[in-house]
């Protein structure tokens, strides 16, 4: 088993860390994504919001791996989360599903806000191989080295994420959003939206709309 | 937000994403003073809650009903039920007793 732990400080409070957290796919540094759902959602009494996701993920094996131990390249993985806004804390903890005697990377994320009122971020990752066969630790700093790589640009699509929301909420100042659609659907489907109108406002999609044309 | 796993889901997980943002945005910036009590907090979480069934409830329902039958039919509703028993996710297990949002 191999243990990789790695801090962050983001300059934004918590809250606008966390909603950039959550938004975070699509964005041009996880193009490996392919789909996301939520399957299940609820919140608790205490108030905090329990969320299962279910990810489908591109990834290719490196070349020295046996032929045939992973079907095809793309991969389930599951994303649990607990928010509490009250706490200012997000904890959520992503696994594969599958191939996970060949690999199992369980990945966990820490939002917390600090006393600066800036938002820490703590990632750990525990990478296990039970495959054998003496490649158990070829493939455990595979993953080790990967996860290493993949920290890097997963800040980097929040930080992108970051920016954008925090542009549009400047920009949003003064006035109310013309309208508020939530989601990202670069030249495609505008729902009507019965919400109040929120800060996040249609600059923040046309934004996204000229980054992912 | 990402594509849906099934293709016939993905206008409503738009939809819904849409409408959870828009109410997530408030919901992490709650109107609750950190002083508040343990039943002001409560009292103001119920109130959230009720206000997402209010405004997301239904599309909630529908797309949740569209990736069930989705799940179902790639097999994909075993592999979530055996990673579970093989490998019991320690954090946040959503349990059926809480109320469904």
């Amino acid at each position: 088993m191999k243990f990789y732990t790695q801090s962050f400080i983001y300059d934004d409070p918590w809250s606008i860390v966390s909603l950039a957290y959550f938004l975070r796919y699509p964005n041009p540094y996880a193009s490996h994504i392919i789909s996301c759902d939520v399957i299940s959602r609820t919140q608790t009494p205490s108030g905090t919001l329990l969320t299962t996701r279910l990810i489908l993920k591109r990834g290719a094996l490196p070349r020295w791996a046996p032929k045939g131990i992973i079907s095809r390249s793309e991969s389930w993985v599951v994303e649990e989360s607990e928010v509490d806004p009250m706490g200012r804390t997000v904890r959520c903890t992503t696994k594969n599903l599958e191939f996970t005697k060949v690999m199992q990377v369980e990945e966990s994320v820490f939002l917390h806000q600090n006393d600066e009122g800036k938002t820490m971020q703590i990632s750990e990752a525990r990478i296990r191989s039970r495959f054998g066969w003496g490649l158990t630790k070829r493939i455990e700093t595979f993953g080790m080295n990967r996860f290493k790589t993949h920290v890097q640009r997963s800040r980097d699509g929040i930080s992108l994420i970051l920016g954008m929301l925090r542009q549009s909420r400047l920009q949003t100042l003064g006035g109310p959003a013309p309208y508020s659609p939530m989601y990202f659907a670069p030249g495609k489907i505008r729902a009507k939206c019965s919400n109040p109108p929120s800060r996040i406002n249609s600059r923040y999609y046309a934004e996204v709309r000229r980054m992912w044309p | 937000m990402a594509d849906s796993l099934a293709p016939q889901c993905t206008p409503l997980k738009r939809e819904y994403d849409s409408c959870f943002n828009s109410w997530f945005e408030g919901y992490l910036e709650p109107a609750v003073a950190a002083s508040a009590s343990q039943q002001q907090r409560e009292v103001y979480s119920r109130k959230k809650a009720e206000e997402f069934e209010t405004k997301c409830g239904k599309v909630w329902a529908e797309y949740k009903e569209c990736t069930q039958r989705a799940l179902k039919e790639k097999g994909l509703d075993r592999l979530l039920d055996q990673a579970r028993e093989e490998n019991p996710l320690t954090e946040p297990a959503p349990s059926a007793t809480q109320n469904q949002k």
